[in-house]
């Protein structure tokens, strides 16, 4: 079996033994795979830094069933910018968590990984990390992998939301008043702003205003909550270093 | 095989190496006794240190009460990172071991580690810099950032360890986030 290059970004990293380490990697040609590096932790020459959460690599792999042989890795960018700013990392790493949860194994997802690249490179660019590019970032995620929620009518009775709004649930689907008498209120600009992010595909082109992007966030989270299956440990720093 | 098992569950010992381990273990009684013995005072004896966070025999430890300059900490992140910079003789300074650091993707957090009593050894006064020593991945960074951000309101002079090409190495052999990272710390001579 010939080792192949995979354009790739680090999503996490185990250390394995005294020297070794099992990388969680989101490639451009196979998704998200796990691949052992022996010798990860002693080799400068074979891996330097490249094996470091975020980090964006060309990796030599012998991709099989189950663990990948990572055998060389050369960074592309470690984004030394977000290394040296804290809220951009609790954004990097987060990202990360979102895809490592929410992504098959084996299943390559192209349009996820230029979305998280994408990301990455906003982060790098912006002088400060912007809450409105995370929501860019996670409604855009939920799309790709097939979890976008209704934006435009009630997914239970089909009625458009219009000029009235939504009722979020606790699963983060918004529904009209009739189907649900409870829920956390959602301004039809809130969900205006979620499609628009959708429509252009380019970060910072929607700027949500304070008040829609607490909405709007809100609806993000429960939505992610509901499909990453379990609770996300960067979120917690994340809220701690970001406003 | 008990002894087998408690051997596997050391860092780097797979299965043939703690069976090995046990062979020569149990053709040796003189050294099981003694390993036995060093294990038994080590658990006894060996602390963390109540002002630095240490590991050591004594409390306070013998940096925390030998001449040593008061106004400087070095915050690392475990032990063995002091030990390997007491080594180096190059620093005459106090010590601060967080025991651990910042690991968003592995759940640590600041409340995680020893940066309260860090802050409230500042608080105290007598201290003019401290020194921020953590590791240069992702989680030292973060670690570094966030010491920085909770130490400005003491108005303490905070620095952090140089980083670069390593010394004897040729340029042509380092990798390229080391050579980015050692072009922007660039010094004028």
């Amino acid at each position: 079996m010939h080792a192949e290059k995979l354009q790739a970004i680090v999503l996490s990293t185990l250390d394995y033994g005294d020297s070794d380490r099992i990388a969680s990697l989101f490639s451009l040609e196979h998704g998200r795979i796990k691949a052992f590096a022996r010798g990860a932790r002693t080799s400068r020459k074979r891996f330097g830094a490249a094996l470091e959460a975020f980090a964006r690599i060309e990796a030599q792999v012998r991709v099989r069933e189950g663990l990948a042989g990572l055998q060389q890795a050369e960074i592309v960018t470690i984004y030394p910018r977000i290394r040296g700013d804290l809220p951009a990392i609790a954004h990097a790493l987060y990202a990360c968590e979102v895809v490592e949860a929410m992504t098959p194994e084996g299943h390559p997802l192209p349009r996820l990984y230029r979305l998280l690249a994408a990301y990455l490179d906003r982060l790098e660019a912006e002088t400060a990390a912007d809450d409105s590019d995370r929501r860019f970032f996670e409604i855009n995620l939920l799309n790709i992998l097939g979890y976008r929620p209704s934006l435009e009518s009630c997914p239970r009775c089909d009625t458009p939301f219009g000029t009235v709004g939504a009722l979020l649930q606790e699963n983060g689907e918004p529904v009209c008043r009739a189907c649900a008498p409870t829920g956390r209120p959602l301004h039809p600009s809130a969900l205006k702003a979620l499609g628009a992010c959708m429509a252009t595909g380019t970060f910072g082109k929607v700027v949500f205003p304070p008040d829609l992007l607490t909405e709007g966030g809100a609806l993000l989270d429960r939505a992610i909550a509901t499909h990453a299956g379990r609770r996300l440990k960067s979120l917690e720093f994340l809220g701690q270093v970001t406003p | 095989m008990r002894l087998v098992g408690e051997l596997k569950k050391l860092p780097g010992i797979g299965e043939r190496t703690a069976l090995r381990l046990a062979f020569h273990l149990l053709k040796s009684p003189h050294n099981m006794t003694a390993l036995a013995e060093s294990l038994q005072e080590v658990r006894t004896r060996v602390h963390a240190c109540s002002n630095c966070f240490a590991v050591t025999e004594d409390d306070p430890c013998a940096i925390c009460t030998g001449n040593r300059d008061g106004g400087t900490i070095c915050v690392v992140e475990n032990s063995q990172d002091l030990m390997a910079l007491e080594r180096s003789n190059a620093y005459q300074g106090m010590y601060h071991v967080l025991e651990g650091a910042i690991s968003p993707l592995g759940g640590i957090g600041p409340s995680d580690l020893r940066i309260p009593e860090l802050l409230e050894r500042v608080g105290r006064g007598g201290v003019n810099e401290v020194v921020i020593a953590t590791n240069f991945t992702v989680e030292g960074e973060a670690t570094a950032l966030y010491l920085t951000k909770a130490l400005k309101p003491y108005g303490v002079k905070v620095t952090r360890l140089a980083h670069g090409i390593p010394l004897g190495s040729d340029i042509e052999f380092v990798d390229a986030a080391t050579v980015q990272w050692a072009l922007q710390g660039r010094n004028e001579l």
